[in-house]
C-alpha cells in the first residue's frame, strides 16, 4: 500500500509510528483480555491463538511458496503426541519439548516436501491428503503412544510454575503465538520469503534466477510443518487428553479454510481468518438459542426438513458466511481490511 | 455493498457472541434447576445426538407433571460434534455464563475426558458419562457417577454364555483397535482363562477397512465356533454379510452397541437374527427369561410408559424411538433420582450424598450402587455391573436367555 523507496524500507517490521502505536495497543489489549473477559472467552482465545499459529504456517506454505496442504492435521498430530511422550518418557521440560516437537514435525515436512517436487496441484492435494490420513493410522497402531486409546497430559510446569488455569494458559499460548508470527513476518521479508514468492509466481522462473527449488520447497513444507507441531503440542494441553481420531481429514480441510478465507499471502489474513472462523466455530453451536433467529430456524426446520437435524444450520450458515467471503472479496478478509483502507484513507476529505 | 456485507457480518458476530446472557448461582433457583449436557447433533457421530433428545424429552415429561420439588429442570443441551475442543467451550460457557448445578450423560470417551478435570476441579456433579469407559472410575472421582456398564462386563457375560451354556470351544474375538475393543479383549480373555481355554483367533477390526474377507478367513482358519464381535454396527453388517456369503456362519455375539435390534435386522437385511447379545437393560429379564420383548411394543412396563408418555408426547415427529433415545432417559434416571431424594433444599453436597446412599436403584436399566467415596475403589462410582443376554428373533424381537448377571471389574493395565 504504502509506498516504499528502499529496501530498508520494505524489511521493516514496522513501516511507521502509527504502526508501532497499533501494536503496542494490540500488546496492551492482548495483555488485560484475560482480566476483561470471562473465562469462557479466555479458553477461546488460547484456542483462537492455537490456530493462529497453524494457519500463519500453513499460509507460509500456500500463500507464499504456492504448494498446498491437505495434510497439516497429520503435523499437528505429530506435534502434540511429541510434546506428551518427549514429557512423560524423556521427562524434557515442556518448553524444551515443544520446540522438540515442532522439529520433529518439520522432519516429516521435510520429507513430505520431498515428493512435492514433482507433484503439483491436484496431485500434491491428494499426496498430502495421504500423509494426514497415515499418520494417525500409524499413531493409532503404537501402543508406546497410547494407540487408539490416547493419551494423557501430563502436568504443564514452566520454570516451578505449575499452569492450571486458562488465564495461565492464555499467557503462555498469546507469547508464542506473536513470536511465531513474528518470525513468519520476517521470514517472507527475508531472502528465503522472496524465495518462496518466487517459486510460487513461476517457478522455472525462479530457478533460472538460481532458486534453489530443491531447498526452498522442503523448506517451506518443513517451516510450515514446525508451526502446526508447536501448535499441536499447546493443543494437546489444551485438551488435556489426545487420541488420533481427534487429527482428522475435517481438522485439515478447516486450517486451510481458515487460511483461504482470511486472505492467502499475506501475514495479517491468515490471522483474521483463524480468529472469525475459530470464533465462528465455537460459537455457531449457539445459533439456535439467539431471540428470535433461533425460533425462526427451529420453525423452517420442523416445516421444511428434519426437527432432529436442525443443528445441521450451523453448518449451512457457515458454509454461507465462507461461500459470501469468497464471492465479495476473493482475497479474504485481508482484501476486505485492504478495501477499507483504500476507501478511508482521503478522510476527511 | 460490500461495507453492508461487511456491517452484517460485524453485526452477526456480536449477537453471537453476547447471546446467552447468565443468571442463577450454581443452576437452583425458586423455581429451576440447571442441568447440562453435551452430545453430537452433527458430523459423523451424529446418531449419538438422540441420547441427548431422550434426556430432553425425559426432562420435558417430569416438568409437565409438576417437577421435583416444585422447581423445574432446565436442560442445556449443546452439539459439540465430537470434538473435545468444542465440548470444553461449551461446557466452560454453560457453566460459568449460565451456571449449571449438575452435568448428566455426555457422548464421548475423549470430549468427557477433556472437561472431567474442569468439572471435578469445581466439584460439580456428574452423572451418567454416555461411554462404558474405565477412565471414568481410574481413579474414581468424588462427584463422577458412572452408569454406563463397560465393555469388559459383555465380554465376560457373552463368553461364559457361549462356553457353559452353548457348550462352544474356540471363542474368537474381532476388536476395534481402541478402548471398546480393548475391554473385549480383555473380558473374553478374563472368562477363558477361569475355564483353562484361550482364545481362539483375535482380529482387529481399523475404524477404515471396508473389506471383511481378510478378517473371516482368520476366523475360519482358526475354526471359531463362537465370534464376540467389538465394533461398530456398520462393521458387524458388513462381517455377518461376508461371512454368508463365505458360508461361515459360527455363532455371532456382540455389545450392547449393536444391541438395538429393529436397527440390525435392518441393516443386516435379516441375517441379525440369531445373534446374541449383551443388554443393560430396557427389558426387564427378571422372571422373563425365554420370554420376548420388542422395543416398538414394550411388554417392560416403565419402557412402554415412556413409549407413550415421554416419547410419542415430547420427542420431535423424525425422532426413531430405539435404545440410543432410551439411553438418553435410562442415564438421567439416577440424577434424578437423587435430585428428588435430596428434597427442596438442594445442594450439590446433598446430591452427592444422596447418589452415595443409593442401592440398588432400578429404572430402565440394570440396578445401580454406589457407595462412599473411596479414592482406591472404582466400585464406589461405577454405578452399573449387571447386564444380561438376549437374542435377536426375525422380526428384531428380543429373546431373552439369562436374567441379571452381575459382572467383574478388571482395572485398567497401564
Amino acid at each position: 500500500m504504502d509506498m516504499k523507496r528502499s529496501y530498508y524500507d520494505d524489511v521493516r517490521l514496522f513501516s511507521s509510528g502509527v504502526t508501532v502505536f497499533w501494536f503496542v495497543a494490540l500488546m496492551a489489549f492482548l495483555f488485560f483480555y484475560p482480566f476483561v473477559f470471562t473465562n469462557y472467552y479466555v479458553y477461546m482465545a488460547n484456542y483462537i491463538a492455537i490456530n493462529i499459529i497453524v494457519v500463519v504456517g500453513l499460509n507460509l506454505l500456500v500463500g507464499y511458496t504456492g504448494q498446498i496442504s491437505l495434510g497439516h492435521a497429520g503435523f499437528y498430530a505429530i506435534g502434540a503426541y511429541a510434546t506428551i511422550t518427549l514429557m512423560t518418557v524423556a521427562h524434557f521440560p515442556f518448553l524444551a519439548a515443544l520446540v522438540c516437537a515442532g522439529l520433529i514435525a518439520a522432519v516429516f515436512g521435510f520429507l513430505l516436501g520431498l515428493p512435492a517436487l514433482r507433484l503439483e496441484g491436484p496431485y500434491l492435494a491428494i499426496a498430502t491428503l495421504g500423509f494426514g490420513l497415515t499418520i494417525t493410522t500409524v499413531i493409532g497402531r503404537i501402543e508406546m503412544l497410547g494407540g487408539r486409546q490416547g493419551l494423557h497430559a501430563p502436568d504443564l510446569v514452566i520454570m516451578g510454575h505449575h499452569l492450571t488455569s486458562d488465564r495461565q494458559f492464555y499467557y503462555l499460548a498469546v507469547t508464542i503465538t506473536v513470536l511465531l508470527v513474528l518470525l513468519a513476518r520476517n521470514i517472507t521479508k527475508t531472502k528465503v520469503g522472496r524465495a518462496f514468492i518466487a517459486i510460487r509466481d513461476a517457478h522455472i522462473a525462479a530457478e533460472t534466477m538460481g532458486v534453489n527449488l530443491v531447498l526452498y520447497k522442503t523448506m517451506a513444507f518443513a517451516l510450515s510443518a514446525f508451526y502446526a507441531g508447536v501448535a499441536g503440542g499447546l493443543y494437546a494441553f489444551v485438551l488435556r487428553f489426545i487420541e488420533p481420531e481427534l487429527f482428522n481429514l475435517f481438522l485439515s480441510v478447516f486450517f486451510l479454510t481458515m487460511a483461504v478465507a482470511g486472505g492467502l499471502g499475506s501475514v495479517m489474513g491468515p490471522i483474521a481468518g483463524a480468529i472469525v472462523l475459530s470464533f465462528l466455530d465455537l460459537q455457531l453451536r449457539n445459533i439456535l438459542s439467539i431471540p428470535y433467529i433461533g425460533d425462526w430456524l427451529r420453525d423452517l426446520s420442523a416445516s421444511y426438513f428434519s426437527l432432529t437435524g436442525v443443528s445441521n444450520i450451523q453448518f449451512v450458515i457457515f458454509g454461507s458466511i465462507l461461500i459470501a467471503i469468497m464471492l465479495f472479496e476473493p482475497l479474504g478478509l485481508y482484501g476486505l481490511w485492504i478495501r477499507m483502507k483504500k476507501y478511508w484513507k482521503p478522510w476527511p476529505f | 455493498m460490500k461495507n453492508t456485507l461487511l456491517a452484517v457480518l460485524m453485526g452477526a458476530l456480536l449477537v453471537l457472541g453476547f447471546a446467552p446472557a447468565g443468571h442463577a448461582e450454581v443452576g437452583v433457583t425458586d423455581t429451576e434447576i440447571h442441568i447440562g449436557q453435551w452430545s453430537p447433533q452433527t458430523g459423523p457421530a451424529a446418531p449419538w445426538g438422540a441420547v441427548a433428545r431422550g434426556t430432553d424429552a425425559y426432562f420435558k415429561w417430569i416438568n409437565a407433571n409438576g417437577g421435583i420439588h416444585g422447581r423445574k429442570l432446565i436442560h442445556h443441551y449443546f452439539d459439540d460434534a465430537y470434538n473435545p475442543a468444542k465440548t470444553i467451550a461449551g461446557v466452560k460457557q454453560l457453566q460459568e455464563q449460565t451456571g449449571m448445578f449438575a452435568w448428566v450423560s455426555g457422548v464421548g470417551t475423549a470430549c468427557g475426558l477433556a472437561v472431567k478435570d474442569y468439572l471435578m476441579e469445581r466439584q460439580i456433579p456428574w452423572v451418567g458419562p454416555s461411554a462404558g469407559s474405565r477412565h471414568w472410575v481410574t481413579p474414581p472421582q468424588k462427584h463422577l457417577f458412572n452408569v454406563y456398564p463397560l465393555y469388559l462386563g459383555d465380554a465376560q457375560l457373552l463368553t461364559e454364555y457361549a462356553v457353559t451354556e452353548m457348550d462352544k470351544k474356540r471363542i474368537a474375538v474381532v476388536y476395534q483397535e481402541d478402548d471398546y475393543g480393548k475391554q473385549g479383549l480383555e473380558g473374553a480373555r478374563h472368562v477363558l482363562e477361569q475355564h483353562g481355554m484361550e482364545l481362539a483367533a483375535k482380529v482387529p477390526v481399523s475404524i477404515s477397512d471396508t473389506d471383511m474377507r481378510p478378517h473371516t478367513m482368520k476366523l475360519r482358519q482358526a475354526k471359531a465356533d463362537a465370534v464376540l464381535v467389538f465394533v461398530t454396527p456398520g462393521h458387524v453388517a458388513r462381517l455377518l454379510g461376508t461371512g454368508k456369503a463365505m458360508n461361515y456362519e459360527p455363532q455371532w455375539m456382540s455389545t450392547t452397541t449393536c444391541g438395538d435390534f429393529p436397527l440390525m435386522i435392518a441393516i443386516t437385511k435379516g441375517l441379525y437374527e440369531g445373534v446374541i447379545t449383551a443388554s443393560f437393560g430396557m427389558a426387564q429379564p427378571t422372571g422373563n427369561v425365554g420370554g420376548i420383548e420388542h422395543i416398538n411394543n414394550p411388554k417392560n412396563k416403565l419402557m412402554a410408559k415412556y413409549k407413550t408418555e415421554v416419547y410419542d408426547a415430547y420427542a420431535a415427529d423424525d425422532e426413531r424411538w430405539g435404545y440410543t433415545f432410551t439411553t438418553g432417559i435410562g442415564l438421567a434416571e439416577p440424577l434424578v433420582e437423587a435430585i428428588r431424594r435430596a428434597g427442596r433444599d438442594l445442594t450439590r453436597e446433598k446430591l452427592v450424598a444422596e447418589l452415595e446412599k443409593m442401592e440398588n436403584f432400578q429404572g430402565l436399566m440394570g440396578r445401580i450402587t454406589y457407595g462412599p467415596y473411596d479414592p482406591d475403589d472404582p466400585l464406589c462410582r461405577i454405578g452399573q455391573q449387571e447386564i444380561f443376554l438376549q437374542q435377536c428373533t426375525a422380526d428384531g424381537g428380543s429373546k431373552i436367555l439369562t436374567d441379571w448377571q452381575k459382572t467383574e471389574f478388571i482395572p485398567m493395565s497401564e
